[in-house]
């Protein structure tokens, strides 16, 4: 009886796991802020940040307020 | 802007299966794109694949401890070496992990008579309802939620690890295998969090449908999938040991 039960809720399990699964879930569960980024970013490396880096290197000049304005 | 700005640039879980970029979808053409029916069929067939190696580790089961061994080394080839081979490593990996699974039930099935179908029954019976809680919106895995299960899951792998080393020095972390009510709590536990862990797979074959990732996607989110459903029916037969030993 025991292995009847459990028989019987593994076909029914695969059965719902098969049609349910192909299905996309509700717009509740799609359309909203919070979602997970699965995307996952890494913080770029300090060498790589160099790279991209639009600051040009060089020696510093002061700069004058007085002129900009 | 978004709220999780700063999350969103730079990510937050360190854990490597999760943590590649997988947006650079443009390059592929539409019938080479992630799908859902796609990642379905997948898991069906790394399922098959799991119950024809279970059929041949209930029969013999010296297959286990090759099985799991291989099994183990799969698994971190196609997280740490490449996604876009997993439809080659995939196979193999539940083939081999089913051996496993089929050599540790008849070690059960002797001890506890009925276990194994119980163990099945209720490890696809999880996977039912989580994936309808999923679908329907009743769970709603968020950053907050990934970093959650993370947390736990890699706490739980340390755990196991420590009591893995302090084994082979006479000595270990009794209570986690113990069957009085500190051991089965610990395992209940284990067994929510692999559950949840099956939503967060859910999440990301979503997700990576709905960004139309590249096909062999399809094959590492039925890969990993059949990772958290091995991982929770070995816990499943644990807690299950512990209840019929009491």
């Amino acid at each position: 009886m025991n292995a009847i039960f459990f028989g019987v809720l593994t076909i029914l399990s695969l059965f719902i796991f098969m049609n349910l699964g192909k299905i996309k879930a509700s717009k509740k569960q799609m359309n909203r802020d919070d979602r997970i980024n699965w995307g996952g970013k890494r913080r770029p490396n300090f060498q790589q940040n160099r790279a991209r880096s639009k600051i040009i290197e060089g020696s510093a000049e002061e700069v004058d307020d007085g002129t900009q304005k | 802007m978004s709220k999780h700005s700063a999350l969103n640039t730079f990510g937050r879980s360190g854990n490597p299966a999760f943590t590649r970029n997988f947006e650079n979808a443009e390059t592929f053409s539409q019938t080479e794109r992630m799908t859902l029916d796609g990642a379905v069929n997948k898991t069906a067939i790394l399922l098959a694949l799991c119950f024809a190696g279970a059929f041949a580790g209930w029969n013999v089961p010296a297959l286990a401890m090759p099985g799991f061994i291989i099994g183990t080394v799969l698994a971190f080839v196609t997280i740490f070496r490449s996604p876009a081979k997993a439809g080659s490593t995939a196979p193999f990996y539940a083939l081999f992990e089913g051996m496993l699974l089929g050599g540790i039930t008849v070690f059960a099935e002797m001890q506890y008579p009925g276990i194994g179908i119980q163990a099945i029954g209720l490890t696809f019976g999880i996977l039912a309802s989580l994936l309808f809680c999923y679908k329907s919106g009743i769970i709603k895995p968020t950053e907050n939620f990934k970093l959650m299960i993370f947390s736990a899951t890699m706490g739980i792998a340390i755990l196991y690890f420590v009591s893995f080393i302090m084994s082979f020095f006479g000595s270990g972390i009794g209570f986690i295998h113990s069957n009085g009510l500190f051991g089965i709590g610990f395992s209940v536990f284990v067994v929510g969090i692999a559950s949840l862990n099956l939503v967060l797979d859910f999440d990301f074959i979503e997700d990576g449908a709905e960004k139309g990732l590249p096909q062999y996607m399809e094959w590492y989110g039925a890969f990993s999938l059949m990772v958290t459903l091995v991982w929770l029916y070995i816990e499943i037969l644990r807690l299950l040991m512990k209840l019929r030993s009491r």
